[in-house]
């Protein structure tokens, strides 16, 4: 895990500009990260770009609650996902998928072990949010997630507050959703 | 004649090079195609600067404190 070392000297890296090099290095090791799950879980450059915003600013206010029970990444995941799912939730722009529809996706042909084919890799971003728009929330989350390889999936399990049991089970049936609805994007 | 068989190489070329930029790309799982598209993403600079300004109007101290809660120091 690329996390702080104690005893190094936080100034050594820090971005110019920044008044508090030591939350700028923070930055600049997770800054992708967040950005990706914001931009992917909301779908939308701009919202993704002021959830980053609003996450790393509460992030820095918060700095003295930061407690060290969990690393830093999983401590920034957290209020990321929070801030995107309120965000979600007063939009309302989310399609609501019903139980039958996703049981439609996971009982159709398993493809999840089939290799995901692209072409084109400059549509390939375009394919992805498609994809990841087709699905439920729990899912879409779940993948973002379990793509970071920084997180293991007790951490995952923690931050969406399941059993790693039923992460796992989860994750089958969302890589299963996800290869599905890909192939249909091409 | 010698400049036809330059233009047709050329075309040829431009058609190799064509495929080459479609070549097909497989991902073993969907974790291994959104770690590959977090890889072509880079975070936009407009925010470090906004989170700049935003960071500066707040006492930096929280900043110093958060250090030593993780390190003891």
């Amino acid at each position: 895990m690329n996390e702080p070392i104690a005893g190094q000297a936080i100034e050594v890296g820090a971005p110019a500009g920044w008044k508090a090099p030591g939350f700028a290095r923070l930055y600049d090791q997770h800054s992708r990260a967040i950005f990706y799950l914001a931009l992917r879980y909301l779908g939308d450059v701009s919202k993704a770009e002021d959830a980053t915003h609003d996450v790393f600013l509460k992030a820095f206010r918060r700095l003295d609650q930061f407690r060290g029970d969990a690393s830093v990444r999983t401590w920034l995941y957290r209020i990321a996902i929070n801030h995107c799912n309120d965000l979600c939730q007063s939009w309302h722009n989310r399609h609501i998928h019903t139980t039958s529809e996703d049981a439609v996706w996971e009982n159709s042909p398993a493809k999840s072990d089939s290799p995901l084919r692209v072409l084109e890799t400059k549509e390939l971003g375009q394919r992805i949010q498609q994809t990841l728009d087709a699905l439920p929330d729990e899912y879409r989350l779940l993948l973002l997630l379990v793509a970071d390889e920084e997180l293991s999936y007790d951490e995952i399990a923690e931050l969406v507050g399941q059993s790693t049991d039923a992460v796992r089970g989860k994750l089958h049936r969302a890589r299963k959703s996800f290869a599905t609805h890909f192939e249909k994007t091409n | 004649m010698k400049q036809h068989t330059k233009l047709n190489q050329k075309q040829e070329t431009i058609a190799e090079q064509q495929t080459e930029s479609k070549v097909a790309r497989e991902f073993s799982s969907s974790e291994e195609l959104l770690r590959f598209d977090a890889g072509q993403t880079s975070v936009p600079p407009e925010i470090t600067q906004r989170l700049q300004k935003s960071s500066a109007q707040i006492s930096p101290s929280a900043s110093r404190s958060w250090w030593k809660n993780i390190f003891g120091r």
